[in-house]
């Protein structure tokens, strides 16, 4: 059987962005369970939008022998008339790109992955596709994304590390679990962060009983509001303290003095964590979930969770090894060869699209001061896979 | 300020044959031990002798976490038990000690160990001694190893132990002793006065990534350990890394028979060679330890993570170091310090009847950049025995991995191999892992 042939789509190509970090995978290997392992296919092919002066895709081009093509289309086809790749790459993540009024980078993978479908049409099948990160800035593009995969019948995978990287303690929830209210803590406050911080929260609390069937409302409060909601009750602190409690970070008199700091008993917290923010997410099922994006308390994505019927509260820090290994992209990539390999995604799409939908709703109501929002377009139901599929072996 | 260093202790602790020191028969067993401390005191009162307490010196890392407390396990946990006296041995201008104690009404500095511990009194008054050798400037011997003041500090601490005719817990943070008879010696008192007596690093107790065990009555043919950093400092903690799997391995431990060390290309020639039997160590088990690193050096620049050629390894390596180990029951043990290579703590082992190696990282995080939480599991492990009165693990892995870190450095010096019959340390391992799981 032949090496299946790869097509990478990406935004731009240079050392450390998501194409390099990545599409190296496919070049020069990766580690994977205490071996060094090269992908069994071929990247044949570039597409890239913006090529800055220290672009890297003409030289590997040169040196791992594909092609870089002015075209989507072009690269799908390896410039002859149909389809002649395997999988496609969808990297659209880093490059120049303006923002909008929520603050969104308006990254164009809905306009490349539109090209990619029009390949599909007209050779009447699909490939599988992966897309980094969330599907779109826009739900309703994100929505017509996974629309088209589903009447094309391709596999589409999405998203990022954060749900398949290391964990420590290694931990899912287990599945059918009753969730009594589940907070996540992340670092980065702006959309592009946000985004992993959502996803992570999402990749735990979606293994909750019934399935996830979607929000019913979020509410994005900043500042002062953030600390008072939780004074009221609607974020719980014991959760947050078990969610710092798998913390690494160095802040506040831990960078200064050195000494380790309870942040939340001793009173820092809000002294450092100067411009908060709170996600306060209500699923439709009634599950309420907190995102608290906290610069300056927090340097790492950390979780915690209450179970019914359980007296350990649940916790958890996603592990982002540092750069330039930054391990959690072979953890990603790993799940992106399998599926390539076997036609089928390891995880729903609908995840992600879930999470596409969140941010965008989120981020609008940061922008409109923390109005509720009732989001009756994120009734988006899926069923969790069964094993979660991050990194413990 | 070198306090108790120049000049001589006399020995005055019964010394207890080295046969039976070696079989680790238990002190009750022996001459009779001095009475120990009562069990559990309620909230115990501890003493800290610390070389140097600094931003990010070990006594800042595991004392402050007794002062402070650190994140446990969905909480922030406090140690239940309280820190009244520190001896400082150096003073250091960026000192943190002399804050504490103005901040922290029940911490007082004394300015001799055994004031620390008899609380200016004239008997033992504390129920656990925490002995933090690490860091601070202290001589080098011509051999390159530090002369850490443990067994100084050790030799007042028993002092007032056998003035008060009692005794009570006492940790000590890494090897025992840059000198292993005096090492010796220590264990053997502890044994006499009956003492719970704990050492070592955190590498035995923090994270492992994967989180994996040496398999029960697993038959370990050999095994690799990687770190960063230079000899008699972190030389120890790989040891203690490779220690903490293969002592869980079948039959138990029973020692190690001799060290050849290697420094500089004959490093790189061992590599080459591919195996043990070729005068080198295993490459598949070296290549599956830096497949577990997080901080693998690339290969080429502009590639994130490029698996390196021996070629490329050998220019980012200035000072490599191997200490190719032989345990007394054949099993094959190869300890490398690739400074410039990796970053972090990894370990691969080859178990008879297992295809494929076991393999993992001690997890050490970005210590520069992050708080280092290791440290958690180490206090806490610290905070049982002071509670409970035994050491958590045998203080025999200590006293090994101490010989073994001298014996490396023993066959550095003497640039050829070295037999070690005074390391047939015999021990089993406690019957769970200790290593950190939740």
């Amino acid at each position: 059987m032949s090496r299946k042939k790869l097509a990478i789509v990406t935004t731009v190509w240079r050392y450390l962005s998501h194409a390099q970090h990545m599409g190296d995978r496919f070049l020069v290997g990766y580690p994977w369970e205490g071996r060094w392992h090269t992908p069994p296919m071929e990247v044949v092919s570039l597409y890239v939008d913006q090529r800055p002066d220290d672009d890297q895709s003409t030289a590997r081009a040169a040196e791992f022998g594909f092609q870089v093509y002015p075209t989507v289309g072009e690269a799908l086809r390896l410039g002859g008339d149909t389809l002649a790749i395997d999988g496609v790459l969808l990297i659209g993540e880093h490059g120049d790109y303006p923002r909008n009024e929520k603050g969104q980078i308006l990254y164009p993978r809905y306009e490349l992955f539109e090209q990619i479908v029009a390949v599909f049409e007209r050779n009447g099948r699909g490939v599988p596709v992966f897309n980094d990160k969330h599907l779109s800035f826009s739900f309703e593009k994100a929505s017509k994304m996974v629309a088209d995969s589903r009447r094309l019948g391709f596999p589409l995978l999405a998203g990022s590390s954060l749900p398949v990287t290391w964990r420590l303690p290694p931990i899912e929830l287990p599945l059918d679990c009753r969730i009594e209210e589940a907070l996540m803590v992340g670092v980065g406050m702006s959309d592009a962060m946000d985004f992993h911080a959502l996803e992570a929260l999402q990749s735990m609390v979606e293994r909750r009983q019934g399935g996830e069937s979607g929000v019913r409302s979020v509410e994005c409060l900043t500042g002062g509001d953030v600390w008072r909601a939780g004074k009221l009750g609607n974020w719980s602190k014991v959760l947050l303290t078990a969610a710092l409690s798998r913390s690494d970070s160095r802040v506040g008199i831990s960078a200064t003095d050195g000494r380790p700091c309870d942040l939340v008993g001793g009173g820092e917290l809000e002294r450092l964590a100067a411009n908060p923010a709170a996600y306060l997410i209500e699923y439709r099922d009634g599950l309420r979930a907190t995102l608290l994006m906290l610069d300056g308390a927090t340097q790492d994505f950390t979780f915690a969770a209450r179970l019914a019927g359980e007296p350990e509260i649940q916790s958890t820090q996603f592990l982002l090894p540092p750069v330039p290994n930054v391990t959690y992209s072979a953890c990603l990539m790993r799940n992106v060869e399998e599926m390539i390999t076997t036609g089928r995604a390891p995880y729903p799409v609908e995840r992600t699209l879930l999470v596409s939908g969140l941010l965008e709703r989120c981020l609008e109501s940061k922008l409109r001061g923390g109005k509720r929002l009732a989001t009756p377009e994120l009734a988006v139901s899926y069923q969790p896979p069964e094993v979660s599929q991050f990194c413990r072996s | 300020m070198l306090s108790g260093m120049t000049h001589t202790i006399p020995n005055t602790i019964p010394k207890l044959s080295r046969r039976t020191v070696l079989a680790g028969v238990p002190a009750t067993l022996l001459l009779g031990g001095l009475a120990r401390a009562a069990q559990g005191p309620k909230r115990p009162k501890l003493a800290a002798i610390v070389t140097e307490w600094r931003y990010r010196s070990h006594a800042q890392n595991i004392v402050d976490r007794f002062l402070e407390g650190y994140g446990w396990n969905s909480a922030w946990h406090r140690p239940a038990m309280d820190i009244v006296a520190v001896y400082t041995d150096q003073v250091p201008p960026s000192d943190l000690s002399r804050e504490r104690a103005r901040r922290i009404p029940k911490l007082r500095i004394y300015p001799t160990i055994a004031e620390a511990l008899t609380l200016g009194g004239e008997k033992l008054a504390v129920d656990g001694v925490i002995v933090v050798g690490e860091h601070g400037e202290y001589p080098q011997n011509e051999k390159g190893q530090w002369l850490y003041p443990r067994y100084e500090f050790f030799r007042q601490i028993i002092d007032v132990f056998r003035a008060s005719g009692r005794s009570v817990p006492v940790f000590n943070d890494k090897h025992l002793s840059w000198n292993f008879d005096r090492a010796v010696e220590m264990v053997e008192a502890s044994r006499s006065l009956g003492f719970a007596f704990m050492a070592g690093s955190s590498l035995p107790v923090t994270w492992r990534i994967p989180s994996t065990e040496l398999p029960p009555q697993a038959e370990v043919d050999e095994v690799v350990g990687i770190g960063p950093g230079k000899v008699d400092s972190y030389d120890f903690h790989v040891l203690e890394m490779i220690q903490s799997m293969v002592e869980r391995r079948r039959g138990g431990e029973t020692g190690v028979a001799a060290v050849e060390a290697l420094r500089g290309g004959r490093v790189w020639q061992a590599l080459a060679a591919g195996s043990w039997e070729a005068g080198g160590f295993s490459r598949e088990l070296f290549d599956a330890c830096l497949c577990r690193s997080f901080t693998l050096k690339p290969g080429r620049e502009g590639f994130s993570h490029a698996f390196p050629s021996p070629e490329q390894m050998a220019e980012m390596v200035p000072d490599p170091v191997v200490y190719r180990i032989e345990y007394a029951d054949g099993l094959k043990a190869t300890m490398l310090l690739l400074d410039g290579l990796v970053g972090d703590m990894n370990f691969a082992a080859r178990i008879k009847g297992h295809e494929t190696p076991l393999s993992t990282q001690m997890y050490l995080g970005v210590p520069a950049q992050m708080m280092p939480n290791y440290f958690n599991p180490l206090v806490y492990h610290i905070e049982t025995m002071f509670l409970n009165g035994q050491a958590p693990y045998p203080i025999e892995r200590t006293l090994l991995t101490t010989g073994l870190v001298a014996a490396g450095v023993e066959s550095l010096w003497r640039n050829q191999r070295f037999e070690t019959p005074h390391l047939a340390i015999r021990y089993e391992p406690t019957k769970e892992s200790t290593y950190r799981r939740g």
